[in-house]
């Protein structure tokens, strides 16, 4: 294999990576943080492409639009927490159908507001050459801002006032709050904070993906067992969780067909759940 | 602390709420009763209506089996499978296959519903196998669920080739499996007849009303019971003796049958089957059905789906392109209004009203009261007076018999271990120990961080050894899983009282008391002996959640006893006691360790005094040295081990140290 | 039983309100059938008023002059049409209406069933627009054997099992015809009912190819029709390395059997071949192996929102190869991809907004005047419910009677034609599907299309092969390659 060939593989692993790392991200915090699946996560995302989509046909620049529209989904995710989601810490499957039902709402809004079809956005960097491939920039942008917003959210989780007493009301939402942490405006933070990151993954996929109000759907399951696979301790296990099934799934796409690289992905989350039934980063707590 | 009403109604209110069924009540009598009402009902409106009607009421009976099933596998058995939809989809198939091949040849169709069960419930044991003896739980059972129907779905989308057909049945891709014969009968000998479509809606009815009543029957059934308490407290089931892992399996693969059963309806509704019965959707919705209609109760299936469909069908006509956010808006307020569904909430009228006025509030209370609880295990109680017992209680008198098995015979047996080691990471936590513990009572104590609870796990079989082993007389113990141990005479209490918070005391002991004979009758019988040994007759029928900390240990114990053990093994039973209820179970100690191995892990040191029992002292994970109390006391080595982490001046100070603070770090 | 004394309340009581709520549910479905002999049921049913309001009266006006603007061919079947009309009462003691009507003012009822809402709405609302659009013109010159159409109109909410139950509602409706089904899977549960009903059913989308049933007739285009224009062009002006992505399924995977085919016949090979599920949206490494087989076109059967990311992403890739496509466009992909895109791909449909002829010209106005003038596109799939209905409008006036076997034996003559907007199309006898135009499209810079070749009367070349109908009435299955 030609050294051009090999860059390019890897290159595309890369991307396969960060997509999925980006994606996931904002579920993972919900999920680690708060024991919410939030199945309209897909819909957050489609929600941060629309508002990208917004912001640049009014005149913003792109990349603040895509900074406004992760803030828009950000502050959708603190409403949404407030009316809905905090009433229901602690009941799994009741979080779900409300998220659920949360989804079908926000594709039916989206699509009265802008059609089933509207005009995407162009990719705003151009591309480069090496060998016989010529690769997208904008790739390196998302292997770029996935890895920023890995670091983020971890520099948030530790360094930061606000990262504490989440992980304290994690713990033992009791005890943080007879520590007098007001573990409801920070149980709100924690929620806004994934909806922002929900956001900002749509925002960066709006110029290479179809941007249509079903969009979330394409996602929500990739992420699911990206999560689910990464285990407990998130930030960690989305980026291990991430380029396991993203390496396999690119395996499985390239040597044979993207059906197979698909099922592979599927097949290799089932696996591993079965044999690490807390996911990756399941086996340091010892129940 | 609020008084135990309240208390009561809050984790009532967390029932309802939908942490789980518990078991049936009702007679078979009143089950077929309402069963038989319904049925006339649907079979004059089926013929009163047009025959598309019925057509379209036929899946909306055949949906409701497919709730059914999924009612089964999560409200009954705690299994939150996404993946009904998926066996209901591989029924769907089989019936077509084996339909399209034979029903021209046979003339009947119904075979091939009998072969969609068949197929439906391997598949559900397999995938079952695969991940209850793999110990998949919780959500993670979702996903896995999930995944199979994805993978499910990417396969028959591809199946489009010519190459794909089982006889005559093309697999047919995307486009799916057309002109799939109608469900058909025949005697022997005679015509065969095509069931009408009224016919058919009876029929689909029919079938859900029975599958109903068999699943209510189900639950009044041992195999019931124990289903809705391992959904209930995994750990104290095994603990007890039960197999979850084979009861989970058994819970999957019945669902499996029905969920197929359904497919296999449908596929004769529509004559057609799909790939998309395998997608994310449907899988989704099934889930969607119960949840609105009520997990917890067989009438919530049927409620569900009529509610979804009914809602989707009216407002959609009026609303058009709206229909999703009506639907979504729906969802969103039973969840916010009605939480455990409709029927749950029929049921509960008046706390429905109540719920509405403050929507969270009460099960947020509920759960800070039960968290409250727990860390309050950890503290040295006030005596709380109402709850406190007659002094002329049985548990005092060491006279009254303990009420064990008639037919067993005390067998006090000699429980060992031999260079027993357990790492964590580098962490020793026990360190090549070897003992015994004979008959009577034997303690164990040591400092925090001495590995204490994890020898107790590691016999009990919580946890597996590093190396070493445990043998229970000439028996090999040492990676038997602890529903094993349990059947060969091994009873464990935990640190932390684990009991089924959700069920009542009598329901408590009867799954204790059924665990090992494995006789109803007996195990009725036995209950009403136990409580009273218990004294625990007027909170017979509270749930176990409700009760104070001392009487939640007595009834641990309680359960423990009564699965009749030749081995005990005790974590903390003292822990939250007051005083008087210490002594009291001191002698109760006393009294098991006349039959019975018993080994004690404890801080409290007058308890340890009471006892009189030989002492073991573990420090950093290894033995440390043995003795009586009295020559421990005077052992400056002992003194100084304990002083080494705190700072007291006696054992017994050390000793209060130790209960005040937190003991989780003997993990 | 002694193991409970605390009593939940008996479940069958929750069964008694199970009841009661079927009760209430069918007590609104009689209410219905007291005073509406077809009653609407459960679900949404609307009807095109007979004669048309005032409101839309200049629009149908429009459509009207259409029709009679073209004489040479929309005369032969909308003449009788009107000379039809007096001759009507005597002409029809139909077979079909149920119950003895005693004059022909009566309407007729015909059926939709459509994917209005739901995710399918994409292509279901502009077959739905364009279906009332098509009745209404239709009534407007003049009706069906002087009558007026009644529609029945049922959406079946992108849900599979919404088509099984509304076809088999619409069987009970006693209609003369149904239009319906989008999908390929859909069409496959709803033929065998009305085939079964005997119900006259007509397909009018794109789709695979190969569907042989005396009961049902096809005016979508197949890939055979396609890609007989398209491949050898692509050969032609590109090269002869053709690279194949495709949807994975039935329509993806007969695409790429015919694209070899084709390939082969015109000096070209499939040099690579990948097929994708359909919620794939990440195309890197699928990119980097089409530029490691380096083909000189790339030919995309992709479809669905999902694979729409493809052509982003391969923009944004730099990839040069040009695309050629049989199924960008068939979900607007032009309009939700931006320019940089969707710039240069070429395609081959037999019907464009941007077509330039005097039909064209006054069915857009008509549609625009009719739903306004923002309409997003209007699709290919519009013009096949637009010509569906027309063609067997034409052959009821033709046959003079709404019987299905003198129908179908008016559309099997072959010579059933309709001056469409993108040309004339022709109803093929032995194999139920359309002879065509088929017309090459660049995407442009601006969301369209720039036409720049029109074939006329591409036939159905697999269908006319493998189909005979008029021979072989009895057959009844979908041929693949």
């Amino acid at each position: 294999m030609s050294p051009d060939r090999i860059f390019n593989l890897g290159f595309d692993l890369a991307t396969t990576i960060s997509i999925l790392a980006l994606v996931s991200l904002g579920l993972a915090v919900i999920f680690g943080m708060r024991g919410v699946i939030n199945l309209a996560h897909g819909e957050f995302i489609m929600l941060g492409a629309f508002a990208t989509l917004s912001g640049t046909r009014n005149g913003l620049n792109i990349w603040l639009a895509m900074a406004t529209a992760a803030a828009v989904v950000g502050l959708f995710g603190i409403v949404v927490e407030r009316l809905i989601i905090r009433r229901l810490y602690g009941r799994l499957a009741d979080t779900m159908l409300a998220t659920w039902g949360l989804s079908l709402i926000m594709v039916q809004m989206v699509e009265n507001r802008y059609g089933s079809v509207t005009e995407g956005i162009p990719v705003p960097v151009g591309n480069f050459t090496v060998g016989e491939f010529s690769m997208s920039k904008y790739s390196l942008v998302l292997m770029a801002s996935a890895v920023l917003g890995v670091l983020a959210t971890y520099t948030i989780m530790r360094r930061t006032r606000y990262g504490l007493l989440a992980r304290a009301a994690t713990q033992s939402s009791t005890m943080a709050e007879g520590l007098g942490v007001n573990t409801s405006v920070v149980n709100m933070w924690t929620f806004g904070l994934g909806s922002a990151l929900a956001g900002a993954a749509g925002a960066l996929l709006a110029p290479v993906v179809g941007v249509i109000p079903t969009m979330g759907q394409t996602f929500i399951a990739r992420a699911f067992m990206a999560v689910i696979v990464g285990g407990p301790s998130f930030v960690l296990g989305t980026v291990s969780a991430s380029g396991l099934l993203g390496f396999i799934e690119n395996i499985g796409t390239n040597w044979f067909t993207p059906v197979i690289g698909q099922a592979m992905l599927l097949m290799a989350a089932i696996v591993v759940l079965r044999f690490l039934p807390q996911g990756i980063t399941g086996t340091r707590f010892r129940r | 602390m609020r008084d135990q009403r309240e208390m009561t109604r809050d984790l009532l209110s967390r029932v309802a709420a939908g942490s789980g069924a518990t078991p049936a009540a009702g007679s078979v009598r009143s089950d077929l009763g309402g069963a038989v009402l319904a049925f006339t009902a649907v079979a004059v409106l089926g013929n009163w209506v047009q025959e598309f009607t019925a057509f379209e009421w036929s899946l909306w009976a055949v949906q409701a089996i497919l709730a059914l099933s999924l009612t089964l596998v999560w409200g009954y058995g705690g299994i939150f499978s996404l993946g009904q939809a998926a066996i209901y989809g591989i029924g769907g198939y089989t019936y077509g296959f084996w339909a399209i091949n034979l029903a021209d040849n046979t003339g009947e169709s119904l075979t091939a519903v009998l072969a969609a069960v068949a197929v439906g419930a391997a598949f559900s044991a397999l995938l079952g196998y695969f991940m209850f003896y793999g110990n998949i739980t919780d959500v993670y059972v979702a996903i896995v669920t999930l995944a199979t129907s994805l993978v499910l779905f990417a396969f028959m989308n591809s199946t489009s080739g010519s190459a794909y057909r089982i006889g005559d049945a093309a697999f047919g891709g995307y486009n799916g499996m057309t002109r799939i014969p109608r469900i058909t009968w025949r005697l022997p000998g005679g015509e065969s007849h095509e069931l009408t479509r009224t016919q058919f809606l009876l029929f689909c009815v029919a079938a859900g009303l029975l599958i109903a009543v068999g699943i209510r029957v189900l639950a009044r059934r041992p195999f019931g019971r124990i289903a809705v308490a391992l959904q209930h407290n995994e750990l104290r089931t095994g603990l007890l003796g039960y197999d979850v892992r084979w009861h989970k399996l058994a819970v999957f693969t019945i669902g499996g049958a029905i969920a197929a059963f359904a497919g296999a309806l449908f596929a004769a509704w529509g004559r057609f089957m799909s790939p998309t019965v395998f997608s994310l959707a449907p899988a989704a919705l099934v889930v969607i059905w119960v949840l609105v209609g009520g997990r917890n109760s067989v009438a919530g299936a049927f409620v569900g789906v009529l509610v979804v469909k009914g809602f989707s069908s009216w407002f959609g006509g009026a609303s058009g392109d709206n229909e999703p956010i009506v639907l979504g808006v729906i969802l969103i307020l039973i969840v916010l209004a009605l939480p455990g569904g409709i029927v749950t909430n029929i049921f509960k009228l008046k706390h429905w009203a109540l719920n509405l006025i403050s929507p969270s509030r009460d099960r947020l209370d509920a759960e800070v009261e039960l968290a409250t609880q727990q860390a309050a295990v950890y503290r040295p109680e006030p005596v709380v007076s109402q709850t406190e017992p007659r002094s002329d209680i049985n548990l005092s008198t060491p006279e009254s018999a303990i009420p064990t098995l008639k037919s067993a015979q005390p067998r006090a047996r000699l429980i060992a271990t031999a260079g027993l080691t357990k790492r964590f990471g580098g962490l020793a936590a026990v360190d090549a120990v070897t003992l015994e513990f004979p008959r009577g009572v034997s303690c164990l104590i040591g400092p925090n961080g001495a590995g204490k609870s994890t020898l107790l796990d590691l016999l009990s079989g919580r946890q597996n050894p590093t190396a070493g082993t445990v043998t229970l007389d000439s028996q090999d113990l040492t990676n038997r899983k602890p529903f094993l141990r349990a059947r060969s005479g091994v009873g464990t209490k935990l640190q932390v009282a684990s009991v089924y918070e959700s069920l009542t005391v009598r329901e408590n002991l009867w799954l204790a008391c059924y665990a090992m004979p494995r006789d109803t009758q007996q195990a009725d019988q036995r209950v009403e002996g136990l409580l009273d040994w218990l004294d625990l007759c007027e909170e017979a029928e509270q749930a176990a959640g409700t009760l104070s900390h001392g009487k939640k240990q007595w009834l641990e114990i309680g359960m423990v006893v009564a699965t009749d053990p030749s081995i005990m093994l005790l974590d903390e039973p003292t822990a939250g006691m007051t005083r008087t209820e210490t002594q009291r179970t001191a002698a109760l100690v006393r009294q098991l360790g006349e039959n019975a191995s018993v080994v004690v892990v404890e801080h409290d040191m007058d308890f340890v005094r009471q006892l009189d029992a030989p002492i073991t002292v573990l420090h950093m994970g290894s033995m440390f040295t043995q003795g009586t109390f009295d020559e421990l006391a005077n052992n400056d080595r002992v003194i100084d081990i304990y002083l080494g982490s705190h700072h007291g001046n006696s054992v017994s100070d050390a000793s209060s140290a130790d209960a005040g603070g937190s003991s989780d770090a003997d993990a | 039983m002694a193991f409970i004394r605390r009593r939940v309340r008996p479940t069958w009581k929750a069964l008694a309100v199970a009841t009661i709520a079927t009760a209430l549910l069918a007590a609104g479905c009689g209410d219905d059938e007291d005073d509406d002999p077809a009653p609407a049921a459960t679900s949404q049913q609307e009807t095109t008023p007979a004669e048309p309001d005032s409101s839309s009266g200049t629009d149908t006006d429009s459509t009207d002059n259409m029709s009679s603007d073209d004489p040479d061919e929309a005369a032969e079947p909308a003449e009788p049409d009107m000379s039809d009309e007096p001759d009507e009462p005597e002409d029809s003691p139909e077979p079909e209406p149920a119950p003895a009507e005693p004059v022909n003012s009566e309407p007729i009822r015909v059926g939709s069933l459509l994917d209005e809402t739901g995710p399918l709405n994409i292509y279901g609302t502009p077959m739905a627009d364009a279906t009332r659009l098509a009745i209404e013109s239709i009534n407007a010159n003049g009706g069906v054997l002087g009558r007026q159409l009644e529609l029945v109109a049922l959406d079946s909410k992108s849900d599979q099992n919404e088509y099984i139950a509304g076809a088999d509602q619409l069987v009970a409706e006693d209609l003369a015809v149904v239009h319906a089904g989008i999908t390929s899977a859909s069409r496959e549960a709803i033929r065998p009912i009305f085939g079964e009903a005997e119900l006259l059913y007509f397909y009018n989308v794109l789709y695979e190819g190969g569907v042989c049933d005396r009961n049902t007739f096809v005016t979508g285009v197949v890939p055979t029709q396609q890609l007989q224009v398209l491949i050898p062009w692509a050969v032609e002006n590109y090269g002869p390395r053709l690279y194949v992505l495709a949807a994975d399924y039935n329509y993806g995977q007969i695409s790429a059997d015919w694209v070899r085919e084709y390939a082969a016949e015109a000096g070209g090979e499939v040099v690579g071949e990948d097929f994708f599920p359909l919620d794939v949206a990440e195309f890197g490494t699928t990119i980097s192996e089409v530029q490691s087989a380096d083909p000189d076109v790339v030919v995309s059967v992709l479809v669905g929102g999902a694979h729409m990311s493809f052509y982003s992403q391969y923009a944004a890739s730099g990839a040069e190869i040009p695309v050629v496509s049989t199924s960008f466009g068939l979900g607007s992909e032009q309009v939700a991809l931006d320019a940089a895109s969707s710039e240069g791909i070429v395609v081959a449909y037999p019907y464009f907004e941007e077509l330039d002829n005097s039909t064209n010209a006054a069915f857009t106005a008509a549609w625009q005047a009719e739903y306004g003038d923002n309409y997003p596109y209007i699709t290919d799939l519009a013009v096949y419910v637009w010509e569906g209905w027309h063609l067997w409008a034409d052959a009821v006036n033709s046959a003079g009677t709404l019987d299905r076997e003198a129908v179908i034996a008016e559309l099997e003559t072959g010579t059933v034609s309709f001056d469409s907007p993108k040309g004339t199309v022709t109803m093929d006898g032995p194999s139920h599907h359309l002879v065509q135009p088929v017309s090459l499209a660049r995407a442009n810079d601006s969301n369209g299309f720039d036409v720049f070749e029109t074939f006329e009367n591409i036939p159905p070349s697999f269908e006319q092969q493998s189909c005979d109908l008029v021979a072989n009435p009895d057959t009844n299955e979908q041929f693949t390659p």
